[in-house]
């Protein structure tokens, strides 16, 4: 066991690190009052590969071998000390390149990559509590219901969707274009071009049915993994920036006499809010090391990969939200106002917990499923 | 022991005012905390209920039309619990709009402690009618300072006696109605080699030469409600103006007491906030479900449902209790800070776990989850911090005088 990054890994931290110190932090509170990223983000996060980094080389993006969720986990962990809305822009397409790449027909993977190859996103949406109507046929799918809110929704061209139809898993593209999307500013995240899309019998053609039944839910498993695993390495970094603030104001912040940094109770704070980020970096990076070594074909390895991906996501969304919580806390008077960037590091923490639907539901109807 | 139910006069506020917060506040309370805006009409519509920027001063007699002030001042009174009760039912539309409603209460009360009738007349004066908005006017407490949050007795701004009056600079920080309001309470150091018993409390007007109101703040929740930096250069104000003229002042002491009042009512606005995550949670989960299972079905759901309500539960009795040790005249300070203390972190932990359950419908913009989740911070940040109050309780735990 060796823990330590090898060259390659060390690089891709350290470049991705220079560019949220440099370029991301520093548009983080404008993009969060203006409720978008900023333009630049798209030409300067492009020459450093994201966006195209899931798509093959030959549909023309920059994916010329197996994908590293791994080396992912690392710069996500980067991206979240940045700026956690503009970080899901820059992840957003992975999930949906991948899949669309390794499930899709020759018409879904044509309407996908042309897309993306010319700037454009997608983003993955899943029916947590099967609130979605689907109704499945040789022709495709037929789907009514609202998805989202979603990072990316407000601008992207695609949407990975994680269903189930007539009781059975299904993973399909579906073309915005088959609703009606409203753009969103949330709270939260609020660089990250969030949308809503109301389908009304929607149809999605078979070539864009990427899986069905035991395929699909395999298929889902890993997809859900690739997505858990980031949320929780960029959930880490939200923290990591959370606790980073709060000791630099604690140690220049006086009352009773001295700086607040040396009272016990604000030590523990921040002591068990870089424990809990620790954690949940190394996690992520097992999880990731993990989604790397599933084979096909192979269940226990897939349920491995998610099953760590899962935990990680669990504790991610606790350490994020406490880790903010506890920095505003830090910075008293100052961390509830807007001048400091604590509390939209808190706003930012709950989407972590929120998307996809709550974990510890879905760990343990996972667990009594497995039992039965 | 009587604190386990409500008397008629209690269940009527409670009543009241919880029909105020779902029929008035809650409507509006998206569109305030969007707009980070005072809710002008319903603070005037609120004057009607008997919520007065001056009935701290007033006493209860505002609201009841009887006034326990007067005759045995042993007897027990139920102005804390009265309190309380409405604290948590405004809180409950929304803790923004409570916080606008009552804001001048804050300054209402070292007025009502420690002025003479002349000051308070003042005070009663400076807020009548409306201002050139057409707004009722209110009223601030000046305490907090950028370099003073939590640790109060460091007050930097000082009072320089000058023949009859009294020269004021300095900065306040975090002050509530800071840019709107009518009058101030301001406090300041008048020696500062007297330690504590230095710092006193002035009445200052509004347009007096050297008060500058300051810069609106942006918050991340309580967002109806004004927070405003305010700034004294050479503010000349009479010596008439100075709280506790004449008596031999506590100085900051008094300051505290006023908070050891307060907090029971500010613990009883954070169960509010838990109430308003609870209930709302309440009905989804009756309506929703889980692949077609009944979310009310599902452990998961049910029973975090369950841990909310025995939070709750219990940061209502704390609330209450310390609020019936005020008005029996029983020393509450340890009961005040558990009860603030509690409360703040009921409401914080109810409405995240909320969230969390409610998964993605909840990043809808304008969430009322969402904000109650924002507007729930400030409880373990003002009116002294989450520490300050483990501060207080560990004190007096061990005996140690607990200010």
């Amino acid at each position: 066991m060796d823990f330590a990054l090898d060259d390659e890994q060390a690089l891709i931290a350290q470049t991705v690190r220079r560019f949220v110190d440099k370029d991301v932090r520093a548009w983080a509170a404008d993009a969060d009052r203006a409720g978008a990223a900023p333009p630049r983000l798209t030409a300067v996060a492009g020459d450093l590969g994201f966006f195209l980094d899931a798509v093959p080389e030959a549909a023309g993006g920059l994916l010329d071998g197996p994908y590293s969720h791994l080396r992912r986990a690392l710069r996500g962990v980067e991206l979240g000390r940045g700026c956690a809305g503009m970080a899901a822009l820059l992840e957003t397409n992975v999930e949906p390149a991948l899949a669309v790449g390794r499930w899709g027909s020759a018409a879904a993977q044509a309407a996908l990559f042309a897309s993306l190859a010319a700037g454009g996103l997608a983003t993955t949406a899943r029916d947590a509590r099967g609130t979605l109507e689907l109704s499945a046929s040789a022709d495709g799918l037929r789907i009514s219901g609202k998805l989202g809110p979603l990072p990316a929704l407000g601008v992207a061209s695609h949407v990975l969707l994680l269903a189930r139809a007539d009781d059975e898993p299904v993973v399909a593209l579906v073309d915005v274009a088959a609703g009606r999307r409203e753009a969103l500013v949330p709270s939260g995240w609020r660089a990250g071009a969030w949308g809503t899309l109301a389908l009304e019998a929607a149809a999605v053609p078979a070539a864009m049915v990427l899986a069905r039944g035991d395929a699909a839910a395999a298929a889902s498993a890993e997809i859900l993994t690739w997505y858990k695993t980031s949320l929780a390495a960029r959930a880490a970094g939200v923290a990591v920036a959370a606790m980073a603030h709060a000791r630099t104001y604690a140690t220049e912040r006086v009352q009773f006499g001295q700086p607040i940094g040396r009272f016990e109770s604000l030590l523990r704070l921040r002591d068990d809010a870089d424990t809990g980020a620790a954690a949940v970096r190394l996690m992520a990076l097992h999880a990731g090391w993990l989604a790397d070594r599933i084979k096909d074909g192979d269940g226990a390895s897939r349920a491995a990969a998610h099953d760590a991906a899962s935990r990680a996501r669990v504790l991610a969304g606790d350490v994020v939200d406490r880790a903010t919580v506890d920095a505003v806390q830090i910075l008293g008077g100052y961390g509830f106002v807007n001048d400091y960037p604590v509390e939209k590091l808190m706003r930012d923490a709950r989407a972590f917990a929120q998307l996809l639907g709550d974990e510890r539901f879905d760990r343990i109807l996972d667990l009594r499923a497995q039992e039965a | 022991m009587d604190i386990f139910h409500d008397n008629p006069m209690l269940a009527g506020v409670r009543q009241m005012l919880g029909a105020f917060a779902r029929q008035q506040i809650r409507p509006i309370a998206a569109h305030h905390d969007r707009e980070e805006s005072m809710p002008w009409a319903l603070m005037k519509m609120a004057q009607g209920f008997g919520m007065t920027q001056t009935a701290v001063v007033d006493g209860r007699k505002a609201l009841t039309g009887k006034d326990e002030d007067e005759g045995d001042a042993k007897k027990p009174k139920s102005q804390a619990r009265l309190g309380v009760a409405g604290s948590e039912e405004l809180a409950y539309g929304c803790a923004g709009i409570c916080l606008a409603i009552g804001g001048s209460g804050l300054a209402a009360s070292p007025v009502a402690r420690m002025g003479t009738e002349e000051q308070k007349q003042e005070f009663r004066r400076l807020l009548k009618g409306e201002d050139e908005h057409g707004h009722i006017k209110v009223a601030a407490m000046a305490l907090s300072e950028p370099a003073t949050g939590s640790d109060i007795s460091g007050l930097a701004t000082t009072a320089r006696p000058d023949g009859d009056h009294f020269v004021i600079d300095g900065h306040k920080q975090w002050i509530t109605n800071g840019a709107s309001a009518a009058v101030y309470v301001v406090w300041a150091n008048t020696d500062p080699s007297a330690g504590r018993a230095g710092v006193r409390g002035f009445l200052v007007a509004r347009g007096t030469p050297g008060l500058v109101p300051g810069r609106k703040e942006t918050k991340l929740g309580i967002r109806a409600s004004e927070t405003a930096q305010v700034h004294f250069e050479g503010c000349r104000v009479h010596k008439d103006m100075m709280l506790g003229i004449g008596q031999s002042s506590e100085g900051l002491g008094d300051t505290k007491k006023m908070l050891d009042s307060t907090r029971p009512m500010v613990g009883a606005q954070a169960v509010g906030i838990a109430r308003a995550a609870f209930d709302y949670l309440v009905e989804r989960v009756q309506g929703g479900t889980m692949h077609g299972t009944p979310l009310a079905h599902h452990q998961r759901v049910a029973f975090e449902l369950a841990e909310m309500e025995m939070e709750i539960q219990a940061a209502r009795a704390l609330v209450h209790k310390a609020a019936w040790m005020a008005d029996h005249h029983l020393d509450n300070v340890r009961m005040a800070s558990i009860a603030k203390a509690y409360g703040a972190k009921v409401a914080q932990d109810v409405t995240s776990r909320a969230l969390t359950l409610l998964g993605e419908e909840a990043l809808e913009p304008g969430h009322p989850v969402e904000k109650w989740y924002r507007d729930a911070k400030i409880y373990d940040i003002f009116e002294g911090t989450g520490q300050i109050q483990r501060r207080i309780i560990a004190r007096s735990i061990f005996g140690v005088n607990p200010t």
